[in-house]
């Protein structure tokens, strides 16, 4: 169960990382930032996000922090290390290659 | 900077645990919350709101498992976890704990043990360097069975010239025609002591690559120069002598007394230097009497030879081939020398095999036996422990669907019980090393000449690796067997049936056909046990040809140096003469050999009116016994034919002789031997010339070489007629006390005639007798004992198997009494499923032990491996065993109580 079947492989991480590279967010935060930003197409399962994120920070990609929400609750807030971002960069020019060789490929057909 | 950042945040995950599951959960509830309220916000009520976000959300405890694995430290974490339930739930059922460690620590020690002495005896490179280049060359005569024997000094100097395939190629004499009989009596201090020796030549030392520890070893000059009468008094100490007798003290350059004659010390051996497990004390230089270096027919010196490198022992082989074809003509002479293709019985060929191959010798058959007999017990323990651990993971099966209900996934569960497994297995690994380490030690200490090369038997890296490989082999057997079949299973049938556990026919087949492996192989077992006992039975009831009852015995030496043979003669007179007058003393007599476990002597003896195969009138006899006092009337040999030696022929000029049997049919082959004439070399016993005897009697065959093997020939003088005597002789008394009684006086009557000379081997001729069957009794007994575990351990199988399946099958017993079936007939019924599975494996061991019974034809003595009587001996065993362990569980069965089985359910 929750494996992210419906994201093509390895791109869960990718998002991650996207999404807390602008600010540090929490888990829900980025779930809903993806639902949102994905317009409702992509649907984060909880059951991988969390296993995803302690993946990435025990890389070292991410760290987190405890910190007040704006409702004043404490949460876990993530955000990019220095070799988080090089990751991200790495990430985002495979994923442009990837998906630029999907779009030819599928055009082509 | 990364790698110890992700370091750090390992190690915070591993040891700050409590902290980071602490932070997981507040994680994982902030999410939780954040779903709750935005139910809320959407319109749903709390309630509602709280159970849907659930509901998305599903397992919590799953999802956290999923996070601490990303975490990568599960594992080491799991391992102590498990490893602590493991202990925790091992400690509740100590029954089943205890049984498990103790059958794997069995079954591993004596795996170990045995291990120890396949790889330290027959795996384990000689102590030499690159020994894999040395080779042994021995004479073998198959027209009269003789094999490995020694060479003559004409043939190994011939070869040691001839050949190209070799470095260097050395001899050593541990016999009679060297000086020495491979013993000498050392004076350290004031105390005579009796030493194993070897006599030596430079050249061998040199093939063995071994060099003295101090000082030097022997010149070429000192050690190839067979004149005179004497060898140079030199020798080398071992380092193990120099250090007990001497404390260590510098010795090199001293002279110290060996066989009544001071010797230099010119150099001590490193520790542990030997040659051929002779556990040589004192290296002596080689030196052979003149007329033995001679003679062709004196076989005298064995040959150890070191492979040129980038030669093999092929092309030694092929070497070897060529010369044989025509080494008379080489050799320029055509008596006695070795040929290609000895028809005759006075013909010999020479032999090349790998010396440690001629080391073991016909140890390896035994030592292999008792490994395949060992890995028959680990075979059987492990089937029993299978079986042992289904009927646990059957009653824990519940325990076992909870935890895969409550998120276990599988892959944890199998390490689960792979740790349970482990912990068993290292329990009784560590156990089982002990067991071995004390077998081992206190086998050696029990036979400690039965085993080549036990001096160096240690448990090292090898052995413990083959330890750790069994261990964990087991440990994962464990495991697997275990978990099983949890796959297939589905959780709410499990579940739902609870702790009774739903057993299929799978299982309940495999329980079966373990059992049946394990009978069988105990069957193997038992038959190989059954066939050694009744050899080693055999052979201590043989006829030896003497009466051994009551017969006390022990040899001493009046070296060749202080003494000539007619004042030796008359110093052993001296000896028996005070025997004579001791209280309890039937008859004292003294003798050259003692019988029944001899080196034979193979001494070329001219006989009149005779012509060997070869057209010589020669016949080599094996055995010379050279005896004082009444030696056939004390020693029980009955005499045949014609009379045995009587004072009247001290006095009289004739010489006599007598016969045994053998030689009077293999010589004068029907004809009357009485009045036959033979000339034994004078040499060969200490008189100056070569004089004829004339045969009196024919004495009955005595085994002189092993009681198991047939007598050679054998001629019998009276050195009460020549007066002399060889340095070394056996005195044998016939008593009515037992040996301890007389050790005292046996002492103060040698030391009386020479204080110099130590009594060896007192003992009497029952333990001379047991020592002699020492192996096979050894083999024997380890055979025995672990055919008698492998049988214990059926026997707990099958008992196991009946009474899983009683318990499993009370309901329909129960029924089955309550719908009128007779106690009998159930307890009729389970014991028929117990014979019949003991039968079934009982025939399949049968046809395992006539598969390889010609393994262990060999070993047997006077029976054959498909000996009637221990086979139905075996098979009615089995059978006992087999009604024993059916008798409790199919007794309860029979008392199950229809009321209480079926209110039960």
């Amino acid at each position: 169960m929750g494996k992210p079947t419906d994201l093509v492989q390895g791109t869960l991480d990718l998002l991650i990382l996207k999404t807390i590279s602008l600010e540090p967010k929490h888990g829900w935060a980025i779930a809903k930032r993806i639902q949102q930003v994905s317009q409702e197409a992509l649907q984060i399962q909880q059951g991988s996000l969390y296993p995803a994120l302690h993946r990435l920070e025990q890389q070292a990609w991410i760290k987190a922090e405890w910190r007040p929400t704006e409702t004043g609750r404490m949460a876990k807030f993530y955000s990019l290390t220095r070799s988080g971002r090089k990751q991200l960069e790495r990430e985002l020019a495979n994923w442009a290659r990837l998906s630029t060789a999907i779009n030819i490929v599928v055009q082509e057909a | 900077m990364r790698m110890l950042e992700k370091a750090r945040l390992r190690l915070r995950s591993l040891f700050g645990r409590p902290n980071a599951d602490f932070e997981l959960e507040a994680e994982l509830r902030f999410h939780l919350d954040q779903l709750i309220e935005e139910n809320i916000s959407s319109g749903m009520p709390p309630e509602e709101a709280r159970r849907a976000a659930r509901r998305t959300i599903g397992g919590l405890a799953q999802w956290k498992e999923e996070c601490r694995d990303m975490r990568h430290t599960n594992f080491v974490e799991d391992l102590v976890q498990d490893a602590r339930y493991t202990i925790r739930s091992l400690a509740k059922s100590p029954g089943f704990t205890g049984v498990v460690v103790a059958t794997l620590a069995l079954g591993i020690g004596a795996n170990i043990a045995i291990f120890t002495i396949v790889h330290g005896v027959l795996l384990r490179p000689l102590d030499y360097p690159k020994p894999d280049r040395l080779m042994y060359l021995t004479a073998e005569s198959p027209a009269i069975g003789g094999a490995r024997n020694p060479l003559s000094a004409p043939e190994y100097v011939e070869f040691r010239q001839m050949n190209r395939s070799f470095a260097a190629v050395g001899a050593y004499s541990t016999g009679g025609a060297a000086y020495t009989t491979g013993e000498v009596n050392v004076t350290a201090g004031d105390r005579p002591l009796r030493a194993r020796s070897i006599s030596v030549d430079a050249h061998l030392l040199k093939a063995l690559g071994i060099q003295p520890e101090r000082g030097r070893f022997f010149s070429e000059e000192e050690t190839a120069r067979w004149t005179g009468t004497l060898p140079p008094p030199v020798a080398i100490l071992s380092h193990e002598l120099w250090r007990t007798a001497f404390g260590g003290r510098p010795l090199v350059g001293q002279k110290v007394e060996i066989e009544g004659r001071l010797h230099e010390i010119v150099g001590i051996m490193p520790r542990g230097a030997d040659v051929m497990d002779n556990g040589t004390q004192v290296w002596l230089p080689l030196w052979l009497h003149p007329d033995t270096a001679r003679q062709r027919g004196a076989h005298v010196l064995y040959v150890i030879a070191r492979l040129k490198d980038g030669v093999t022992a092929e092309v030694a082989q092929t070497e070897l081939s060529a010369f044989l074809e025509n080494w008379g003509e080489r050799a320029g002479t055509t008596v006695h020398v070795p040929m290609k293709r000895p028809l005759r019985s006075v013909d010999h060929t020479l032999q090349l095999r790998a010396l440690q191959d001629a080391i073991v010798g016909n140890a390896s058959r035994p030592i292999w036996v008792l490994q395949a007999a060992v890995g028959f017990v680990l075979l059987i323990v492990c089937a029993n422990l299978a079986n042992l651990v289904m009927a646990r993971a059957g009653s824990r099966r519940r325990e076992l669907v909870l935890r895969a209900a409550l998120g276990a996934s599988r892959g944890r569960l199998l390490r689960q019980s792979v740790t349970e497994g482990a912990v068993l297995a290292g329990a009784g690994g560590l156990l089982g090393l002990w067991l071995a380490s004390v077998g081992v030690r206190a086998l050696i200490h029990a036979y400690p000449a039965s085993v080549p090369r036990t001096s160096e038997l240690t448990i090292d890296l090898p052995v413990l690796l083959v330890a750790l490989g069994l261990s964990t082999g087991t440990a994962l057997l464990f495991g697997f067997v275990s978990l099983g079949r949890r796959r297939t299973s589905s959780m709410a049938t499990a579940l739902k049936e609870g702790a009774k556990g739903a057993s299929g026919a799978w299982r309940h087949y495999a329980r079966r056909g373990l059992v049946i492996a394990q009978v069988a192989f105990a069957v193997m077992l038992v038959i190989g046990a059954g066939l050694l006992v009744q050899t080693v039975y055999n052979l201590t009831k043989i006829d030896a040809g003497f009466n051994r009852s009551r017969l006390v015995t022990f040899s001493m030496t009046l070296p060749m140096a202080n003494s000539d043979p007619d004042t030796r003669a008359q110093a052993y007179q001296r000896v028996l003469d005070r025997f004579r007058s001791v209280p309890g003393v039937l008859g004292t007599v003294a003798m050259s050999g003692l019988p029944p476990n001899r080196t034979p002597d193979a001494i070329a003896t001219p006989i009149e009116n005779y012509t060997s195969d070869d057209g010589r009138p020669v016949a080599i006899i094996d055995y010379y016994q050279f005896v004082m006092g009444d030696y056939f009337g004390t020693m029980g040999i009955p005499i045949i034919a014609g009379r045995g030696f009587e004072r009247t022929d001290n006095a009289s000029q004739g010489k006599v002789a007598i016969v045994n049997e053998t030689l009077a049919k293999r010589i004068w082959k029907g004809q009357n031997p009485i009045g036959q004439r033979l000339r034994p070399p004078g040499w060969s016993f200490g008189a100056n010339d070569d004089v004829w005897h004339t045969v009196i009697g024919v004495a009955k065959d005595v085994r002189q070489r092993g009681v198991e093997r047939p007598a050679g020939t054998e001629l019998y003088v009276s050195l009460d007629q020549h007066g002399v005597s060889p340095p070394s002789m056996n005195v044998v008394m016939r008593t009515t006390v037992p040996p301890a009684a007389l050790s005292g006086t046996i002492e103060r009557v040698v030391s009386e005639v020479d204080a110099a000379v130590p009594v060896v081997r007192l003992r009497d001729m029952d333990s001379v007798f047991a020592e002699s069957i020492r192996r096979p009794k050894l083999l024997a007994q380890l055979l025995g004992a672990f055919a008698g575990l492998a049988l214990l351990l059926a026997a707990i199988g099958t008992y196991g198997v009946l009474s899983y399946m009683v318990a499993e099958r009370r309901r329909e017993i129960g029924i089955r009494v309550a719908l009128g079936a007779a106690r009998f007939q159930v307890l009729a019924q389970i014991m028929k499923q117990g014979l019949q599975v003991t039968a079934i494996g009982a025939a399949i061991g049968l046809a395992g032990a006539f598969a390889v019974n010609r393994l262990i034809a060999s070993l047997l003595f006077g029976v054959q491996p498909t000996d009637t009587v221990t086979i139905v001996l075996v098979i009615a065993t089995i059978m006992a065993v087999a009604v024993v362990s059916s008798w409790l569980p199919a007794w309860r069965a029979s008392r199950v109580d229809p009321n209480i089985v079926l209110r039960d359910e």
